[in-house]
């Protein structure tokens, strides 16, 4: 049971660090035992400095196959390139299959020397029990060797786990008033809000794409491009739907509404991610019906970029140059389409995979900002806090995003361990 | 090849240009003047200007409520009348005059929701920008001339009354450009001339793309505009890349040798039919320099012109775009460029703009 505590440790010392107020569940997907078996990964992982990585012998058991089967197949590739009757394909084949083991193979190498050290160590320390001196430095250096083996299979199994490649680039963040009307409206603008406080303190740069302001001045849809290093990692699970608890600046009776706004938001790409060629676009500007060129006069230069392939439409307006509106309007187009590629991918792996968070369903309720009680709370960790200006301030959004995030690798080495 | 010194194009009084009937050199050289540059200082525009006046966020907030009744109170008058802007547009435009006024412009969202006491630091009189905006509605001032600027591709220019305002399609030329020497270094390490230069914004759109390899001679017979062309010249720090001559078309060259020498010619000359003046919008028609719009009876004149000499001063591969005033003139240039300079031109285009109007002719010298 030592590890189980471990996990209820790492979500206590989660909740130390940033006031969470209440733990509703732990998270039912993972299986538990897969959660308690990793727990002290993301323990390291999150608190290094604190603690030691420990590692389920379950689990490195699960690992260790692994290893021994890249091992095997940089050997195989290795004696196919030494053989001189190799064809060139074959030769160029095995070579760039074993570029890419080459990261995992330097650890693996380090890894073994280190295991043999603890080999030789422990070897040394039977064959004298009396030296006293002697036992004591090597039981040091043993208690070194053995740290650093447990990081390096932290190290492993991190690149050993399925990764997102989208996970650095930045993103297109899109939010939308949904039911609710005005309120709504005015409460999609304090979410994006809060998304420029929350990049600015980030050090990422917020560029507004597009705003379709409501009567109140509202939004109801905004849009915007947020770059950054793995901008898109960390706010991918934004995605969903945020609902509004409070007493509209509208409402003379104070009564409470509930609305809600949407959130998505998209990796950036750009044409050549998406393969995207000049011919499937056709761009339409605003034509008042007169001859344009020297005739007219206008700061009118809309933009509309059609998809042609998929009839897909994106407009932009609010930049002062034609030039400018075509460009954002492009970068949306690309991350609209690199998004509909991914889902597609996503799709066809397995069903484990794409039950995970993160997963992008924009129509998943995901959070709760209830203003007369003070708090938020997210719904698929089960976590509250209780300082909603700070939160609406971009201060605090980190205490979930570090939770789904933590929950993330959790259901990452559960389908790890579960598909060996 | 080494270009000349620069020549000067300032000089004391602001003449009164005219359409010259004929290209004949003897009339453009009056243009040109001895040095004295200091009546043709161009204006700074509204948004590079010191924050030197205050105003509290109500007193901001009541003149643009004022300007928003008084835009939307023209209704629908301006689009009848002559295809002028809508109310939302100009709408539009307020928000980007504030922008260019207000130095903090995180202030900017709060004016909708709260009138405030506190101060902000604004480049330009609140009086006087009451003024501004009776000047854009009352005398359809275009807005570029009020801000003092046109955002243009991913350009910010300095234009002002007396010197042509960018057009957007105008922007695609560069993309023509930006298209032909990404995959040909000779070109792009040549010298290109961008003839009636206005503002300076086709050259600088090509000096920009050329990365300090090619040249760019830009001509203007307008001296004021050859002085803005300058000033945003050097705002992008082109100084070494581009030089802003002022003279006819091709006449500040004659003192280099450009016979088959030059790597492009691109030129949006004026091309509005004489006739069709009188009924323009009248931002343009009360305001732009006529000299940059009228292109003599057809509106082909200069266009006509500039075709036929270019032929003799491209090198063999050399490139030429020029913008026109649509389909006719379209078909008339190809016309002229296959029959009359037979053999001298190949790959010629027609290429619309996003309006989908036909409005470039593009071409490479054979
Ligand atoms: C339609 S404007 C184009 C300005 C600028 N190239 C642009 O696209 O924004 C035409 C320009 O040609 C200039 N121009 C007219 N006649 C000229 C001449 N004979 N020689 C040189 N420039 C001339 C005008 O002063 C004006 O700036």
């Amino acid at each position: 049971m030592r590890m189980r505590s471990n996990l209820f440790w790492a979500l206590k010392k989660l909740q130390s660090i940033s006031a969470i107020s209440r733990i509703d569940h732990l998270n039912h997907r993972s299986s538990i035992q897969s959660a308690i078996a990793t727990a002290s990964l993301s323990i390291f992982r999150s608190f290094s400095a604190e603690t030691q990585p420990q590692l389920s012998t379950d689990l490195i058991k699960v690992m260790e196959q692994r290893l021994l089967a890249i091992e095997h197949r940089s050997v195989c590739l290795e004696n196919i390139i030494n053989q001189p009757e190799a064809s060139p394909t074959e030769y160029s084949r095995a070579n760039k299959e074993l570029r890419k083991l080459r990261g995992s193979m330097e650890l693996i190498n380090e890894l073994r020397t280190k295991q043999k050290e603890i080999e030789g160590l422990k070897s040394l320390m039977a064959e004298c029990p009396e030296d006293k001196d002697m036992l004591d430095m090597a039981n040091d250096e043993l208690g070194q060797a053995i740290d650093e083996e447990k990081r390096l299979q932290s190290l492993l199994l991190k690149s050993l786990l399925p990764k997102d490649d989208a996970d650095e680039r930045g993103c297109i963040l899109e939010v939308r008033a949904g039911t609710g009307g005005e309120e709504a409206s005015l409460f999609a603008m304090d979410i994006f809000k809060m998304y420029e406080r929350y990049s600015q303190t980030k050090g990422w740069k917020f560029e507004v794409v597009d705003v379709t302001e409501s009567d109140l001045r509202g939004y109801k849809e905004a849009s915007a491009a947020i770059s950054g290093t793995d901008v898109y990692g960390k706010l991918k699970f934004e995605s969903g739907i945020h609902r509004v608890q409070r007493v509209p600046v509208t409402e003379k009776s104070g009564r409470i509404h509930t609305s809600a706004v949407s959130v998505a938001i998209l990796p950036q790409a750009d044409q050549v991610d998406v393969q995207l060629k000049n011919e499937d676009l056709r761009i339409d500007t605003y034509r008042s019906g007169g001859s344009g060129g020297q005739h007219a006069n206008t700061t009118n230069s809309a933009v509309r970029v059609t998809h042609i392939p998929s009839g897909m439409t994106v407009s932009i307006q609010d930049e002062r140059s034609q030039h400018m509106n075509k460009a954002k309007a492009l970068k949306v187009l690309c991350a609209k389409l690199y998004e509909i590629e991914r889902s597609r991918i996503h799709m066809s792996r397995s069903k484990l995979r794409s039950e995970q968070i993160g997963s992008g369903d924009r129509s998943e309720r995901i959070r709760t900002y209830n203003f007369p009680q003070g708090r938020v709370t997210d719904h698929r960790v089960g976590i509250t806090h209780h300082a909603i200006d700070d939160m609406m301030q971009g201060e605090n959004l980190d205490i979930f995003i570090d939770a789904l995030l933590l929950q993330q690798e959790m259901d990452a080495i559960a389908s790890f361990s579960s598909t060996h | 090849m080494k270009i000349s010194v620069i020549r000067t194009y300032s000089c004391n009084t602001f003449p009164i240009f005219h359409k010259p009937k004929t290209q004949s050199l003897s009339l453009c050289t009056r243009f040109r003047r001895p040095i004295c540059s200091s009546s043709l200082k161009p204006k700074t525009p509204l948004f590079l200007r010191p924050p030197n006046y205050s105003a509290t966020l109500s007193d901001l907030k009541k003149w643009h409520d004022w300007a928003k009744t008084f835009s939307s109170s023209i209704g629908s008058s301006f689009v009848d009348s002559d295809n002028g802007p809508d109310p939302s547009l100009l709408c539009r435009e307020l928000n980007w005059l504030i922008e260019d006024s207000l130095e903090d412009h995180s202030l900017i969202p709060q004016l909708g929701i709260q009138d405030y006491s506190t101060n902000v630091r604004l480049r330009v009189d609140i009086d006087e920008l009451y003024s501004l905006w009776k000047q854009r509605i009352e005398e359809r001032k275009p807005f570029q001339y009020i801000v003092g600027c046109e955002h243009w591709r991913d350009l910010v220019l300095s234009v002002e009354e007396g010197v042509f305002i960018p057009r957007p399609e105008t922007e695609l030329l560069i993309d023509s450009v930006s298209d032909v020497v990404s995959n040909n270094e000779e070109l792009r390490k040549g010298l290109w001339v961008d003839l009636g230069t206005g503002s300076g914004a086709i050259a600088i759109g090509i000096g920009r793309i050329l990365e300090s390899r090619g040249r760019v001679i830009a001509i203007d017979l307008n001296p004021l505009a050859a002085s803005v062309a300058s000033f945003n010249v050097q705002r992008y720090g082109l100084q070494n890349v581009i030089e802003i001559r002022q003279g006819s078309w091709f006449e500040p060259l004659k003192d280099i040798e450009i016979e088959e020498k030059l790597s492009g010619v691109i030129s949006n000359p004026p091309y509005i039919p004489s006739d069709d003046i009188p009924g323009l919008q009248a931002e343009v028609r009360t305001h732009e320099p006529r000299l940059a719009l009228d292109g003599g009876l057809d509106g082909m004149d200069d266009l006509l012109y500039l075709c036929n000499r270019t032929a003799s001063l491209l090198k063999p591969g050399g490139f030429f775009a020029f913008e026109t005033n649509g389909k006719k003139q379209c078909k008339f240039l190809v016309d002229c460029l296959e029959n009359d300079n037979a053999g001298s031109f190949c790959n010629l285009k027609i290429v619309s703009d996003f309006a989908g109007i036909p409005r470039f002719v593009t071409g490479f010298h054979q």
